[in-house]
């Protein structure tokens, strides 16, 4: 009789892995201690702020424990899926404006409305804290906000004989101060702006219309993105936008565009990350406002950097409430974070952080103050599915940059693809 | 050796062969002088420039590199990738070899479709089972622990090993075995005194190759570990870059440069045993 | 699988086996006793997951709601409506055919190089082997896209021979070949697997062959390479499989895109971006079952083929 053995082993095996949950509550520790898991991405400057605040609110409530993880952007979003599927995700965890109706929908967020005693919520702004709802429920709550911006070289600007550009110049105006740059020098200035799914947002609205609509599909036509493709073909073929042999290696860090590489002297990015192009250019950085649509129309708009949410599976939602209103709406917390995670959305913690602002950040506090009243209201955040979407914008338009095929053909695939990979 | 004639017309290719080497080597070589170079240069020339050679020498890149990551200090992370190479390198060796004999001598029901079982576990690409795979570790408790990197490597997951053990174990010369049955050796006092002792050299290359793989390994270690204090190397270098925000490439290749020398002692302090293994191991297709 | 080739040959049992004191049972209960980590560890951590990537395979799986079947559909979409599959299959297939004859080639042309080597042995194959010690992390694909971009190393070097490329990791056609060279250029472990067999080659086969005055070319032909094949053998049938299966030099060298312009789009580099980036982790896993099976029939292919090059030096022939 061997194979009783055999099988009996396999049981085993299967027993052991199913019936392990025994061991796995450890988080009910005896000591009256409450844990919270808290996950975010960023780089160093950010651990070290975070790590402090966290430090000064477990002083202030030394009942609560937190454990903070942090990753790169790249890396947490596998992460945090593949903990999701696996039904562990943290506490407390911080989402992109890209994940909102994914997370959301799935039941892995908390209706904070149920928290709302330990997390007031008055002084946000109301447009902002709408990006954080779906269906009317807020799952999430922004942190801080950018916007989309030129950063340009100050010094290719002056010799070009060009004034700082000033908000609700167009795409026209644009393309202008392109060729003087090419006239005074600057072979290819300008970083392709036809690979990214965020700048193509910026020209739609420009035109008064949007990325997505309220069911949740896409509300722009294959002409709507075949002529804008045919547009920067157009300033790729004049030499006035990089080539796609540059535009192609955007891996989406500032050190390998072209104006990273040096190899341009403007590149349209978020306002905070062009803090990265520093290092290269110094003083000579600049950040100017998006073009806007031929009639000036904005198509620029204050997005929020990051989101915070509570895991709907936490054991302890009050807690890891009280933490997001200590990061969200103290002062000791503002003090510490500063403008690291965008301008605070607080209105109480942005009066009190952005004064004490220095170098780079005071051009990030100038150019959301320019542009301050003037744009519209943010888009409610993108549906899910829209995640993949953002990398097939990108792998399609190499095939425009690289004349594989027409924008128009291009464009057709793009939105085949998006309504089948966008699930509302 | 005299210096006859003779010797040194049979010299001249022996030369020639020497000085083919080099010129490989040299070209090899090329990219890794590169990243030892890179790992000096300062920032805005990390990636920017196209040039072998820094403009200036940029020690600050060891600094922060040398600091650790935020609460984690450089020598805690190299304790952690630390201890789960052993670790890996423990189980692989006491596993590995185990399953091994069982599949090379012993004779049991199903070793036909186990062993072809074994074999196909390497071609399934590791994206597809990782969810279910996190199910049960987190089912375990074992997530944001080393067990994760180090049991299945106790478990003989890594069929490679397995292979390449079993492989080995056939070349070996029966007598010793038999003579050891006649001694009235069970199997395994069989397999500890008289296998395992003349496997050593396959064990040796399974414990090169286990601590080399696991040391670079990223994936298994970004999804199972949470908190920073359990970060291995690794994951330390990928914190310096954020696409997000800002990044330090500069002190990233620095922190690869200093992760790389555990790896390139334990190769020279073993390399020998290396091919010695192989060279006893009896490949055969 | 051609199982005959891969299994160890029993040999006819030994007269002790036979007899009467150590029954059949006992020793089959032994070999389980060996057997219970492997068991354990291929029922929990691979039979498990495997059983389960073969049932989301037939269903409609985003990572975070529950999955419903669908049958066959993520099937006949892959076959039917899904050029970018194609695309990644084309390319995985010509990666196959690059980097695999390139890698072992350079392998055995250095092993055997190091052989016939007296002096600086132990030098040159720790030199030789340090590339393959890196892996494929980030650092190295930075500098991989440094030396073959636009303006870098190589295109500098073939540049002064006339030869303009224009960089290679930004250019559809030719980026798949600078992937395949970080593959290639870690050859270590081939090489290492070579230098073992060459070493078990007997020297009086050597000896007789010069004494017939055949030179180096000749020995190599007629006596190197058939007493090698066994290695060869065993080298080509893992690193295939194994190109098959490539995913990091791509994902690091290309920032995890596969461009330009899908030009290193691998298909478990798709497999990956179909899974985790777009959510579709049914679909992922139906092309992980595909790959499997694919993989399968081509190692069953060179099974059936080895017999009539591999040569055994130590067994009957067949």
């Amino acid at each position: 009789m061997r194979r009783p053995i055999t099988l009996a082993a396999m049981a085993l095996a299967l027993c052991l892995a199913l019936a392990g949950c025994g061991g796995g509550g450890a988080s009910t520790a005896a000591d009256s201690k409450v844990t919270l898991r808290f996950t975010w991405w960023g780089n160093a400057d950010r651990a070290a702020r975070t790590e402090k605040a966290v430090a000064a609110f477990e002083r202030a409530n030394p009942g609560i424990d937190i454990q903070t993880s942090y990753s790169t952007y790249e890396s947490y979003k596998q992460k945090l899926a593949t903990q999701a599927a696996g039904g562990d995700v943290p506490d407390l965890i911080q989402l992109d404006y890209r994940q909102i109706s994914q997370y959301a929908g799935s039941d892995v967020l908390l209706d904070l409305g149920t928290q709302r005693k330990a997390l007031p919520t008055e002084d946000m702004d109301s447009g902002l804290l709408k990006t954080g709802q779906v269906g009317g429920v807020q799952y999430a709550l922004p942190m801080g906000v950018g916007t989309q911006a030129l950063a340009y070289d100050k010094e290719a600007w002056r010799k070009a004989g060009l004034r700082a550009p000033k908000p609700g110049w167009t795409w026209e105006e644009w393309a202008d101060a392109l060729r003087k740059l090419k006239a005074a020098g600057y072979e290819r200035p300008m970083t392709d702006p036809g690979s990214m799914e965020d700048w193509f947002e910026v020209w739609l609205r420009g035109q008064g219309k949007r990325l997505y609509g309220a069911d949740g599909q896409a509300a722009f036509s294959a002409a709507d993105l075949a002529r804008f493709w045919a547009f920067t073909s157009k300033l790729r073929k004049e030499g006035l936008v990089s080539r796609a042999e540059d535009t192609t290696q955007m891996a989406g860090s500032v050190e390998d565009s072209p104006m990273g590489r040096k190899r341009a002297v403007a590149e349209f990015n978020w306002d905070a990350p062009s803090a990265g192009y520093e290092a290269m250019y110094g003083d000579r950085l600049a950040l100017a406002p998006m073009p806007a649509g031929p009639d000036g129309t904005p198509g620029q708009y204050y997005k929020p950097s990051m989101l915070l949410g509570i895991a709907a599976g936490s054991t302890h939602p009050r807690e890891a409430a009280r933490f997001l209103d200590f990061l969200l709406n103290s002062d000791a917390a503002a003090d510490i974070l500063g403008v690291d995670r965008g301008t605070p959305v607080n209105g109480r913690q942005r009066t009190r952080v952005l004064p004490k602002v220095t170098g780079f950040q005071q051009q990030v506090a100038g150019l959301q103050e320019s542009l301050e009243g003037k744009l519209k209201d943010p888009p409610a955040a993108p549906p899910r599915g829209d995640n993949g979407l953002q990398s097939t914008f990108q792998r399609d338009y190499d095939q425009v940059a690289f004349e594989q095929a027409s924008p128009r053909e291009v464009a057709e695939d793009f939105l085949t693809e998006a309504r089948t990979e966008l699930r509302p | 050796m005299t210096f006859t004639r003779t010797a040194v017309r049979a010299n001249w290719p022996r030369t020639a062969l020497h000085a083919g080497c080099l010129l490989v080597l040299l070209v090899m070589l090329y990219p890794l002088g590169w990243l030892v170079a890179t790992s000096f240069k300062p920032a805005d020339e990390v990636l920017a420039s196209l040039a072998l050679l820094p403009s200036r020498l940029a020690t600050e890149n060891y600094t922060t590199a040398a600091a650790g990551i935020e609460g984690v200090s450089l020598l805690k992370l190299f304790g952690n990738s630390l201890t789960i190479s052993v670790g890996a390198v423990l189980g692989n060796v006491l596993s590995c070899s185990l399953a091994a004999y069982a599949f090379a001598r012993l004779r049991f029901r199903m070793r036909g479709p186990l062993f072809a079982f074994m074999i196909a576990t390497i071609m399934l690409p590791h994206h597809a089972v990782l969810i279910p795979q996190y199910i049960v570790f987190n089912q375990l408790g074992m997530v944001n622990t080393f067990w994760p990197m180090v049991l299945p490597k106790f478990l003989a997951t890594d069929a490679f090993f397995v292979f390449l053990i079993v492989q080995f174990m056939r070349g070996l010369p029966r007598e010793l075995e038999e003579a050891a049955k006649i001694d009235g050796c069970g199997p395994f006092r069989t397999f500890a005194r008289v296998v395992l002792p003349l496997t050593r050299p396959a064990l040796i290359t399974t414990a090169i190759f286990t601590f080399i793989w696991t040391w670079n390994d990223f994936f298994t270690q970004l999804i199972y570990l949470f908190e920073p204090d359990k970060y291995t190397l690794t994951l330390a270098l990928r914190t310096f870059v954020d696409t997000s925000s800002q990044s330090a490439y500069g002190p990233m290749f620095a922190m690869s440069v200093l992760a790389l020398l555990p790896i390139v002692l334990f190769f020279l302090a073993f390399q020998r045993f290396l091919v010695e293994g192989m060279a006893n191991s009896g490949v055969k297709g | 699988m051609d199982e005959a080739a891969v299994l160890p040959r029993q040999r006819p049992a030994p007269a002790v086996q036979g007899g009467k004191r150590r029954p059949k049972r006992e020793r089959e209960g032994a070999a389980w006793v060996f057997l219970s980590p492997w068991v354990l560890g291929a029922a929990v951590l691979t039979l498990l997951p495997m059983a389960v990537s073969l049932y989301l395979s037939f269903t409609d799986y985003d990572l975070f709601d529950p999955p419903s079947w669908v049958g066959l559909r993520n099937y006949t979409q892959m076959f039917t409506e899904d050029p970018r599959l194609l695309r990644s299959v084309l390319n995985t297939l010509l990666y196959v055919l690059v980097a695999v004859p390139l890698q072992l080639a350079l392998a055995l042309a250095v092993a055997v190089a190091l052989k016939s080597m007296k002096r600086g042995k132990g030098f040159y194959r720790s030199a030789f082997y340090a590339p393959s010690l890196l892996g494929a992390s980030m650092s190295i694909a930075l500098v991989w896209r440094a030396l073959f971009n636009d303006g870098g190393t190589v295109d500098n070097v073939l540049g002064s021979l006339g030869l303009h490329t224009g960089g290679w990791v930004n250019r559809p056609g030719w980026a798949l070949l600078s992937v395949a060279l970080l593959t290639v250029w870690q050859f270590g472990a081939p090489m290492v697997i070579f230098l073992a067999g060459l070493q078990q080659i007997p020297k009086e086969l050597y000896e007789a062959a010069s004494v017939d005055g055949a030179g180096r070319w000749r020995q190599f032909v007629s006596i190197t390479l058939p007493m090698l094949s066994p290695v060869l053998f065993f080298n080509l049938v893992l690193q295939t499989i194994q190109a098959f299966q490539v995913f990091t030099p791509a994902f690091a060298v290309s920032g995890g895109r596969g461009g330009p312009a899908d030009s290193t789009l691998f298909y478990t580099l798709y497999l990956y971006d179909r899974g985790f980036t777009a959510s579709h982790m049914g679909y992922a896993s139906a092309m992980a079952w595909v790959l499997l099976i694919a993989i399968a029939i081509v190692t069953a292919v060179l099974f059936r083929t080895s017999r009539s090059w591999v040569f055994y030096a130590n067994e009957e022939g067949r």
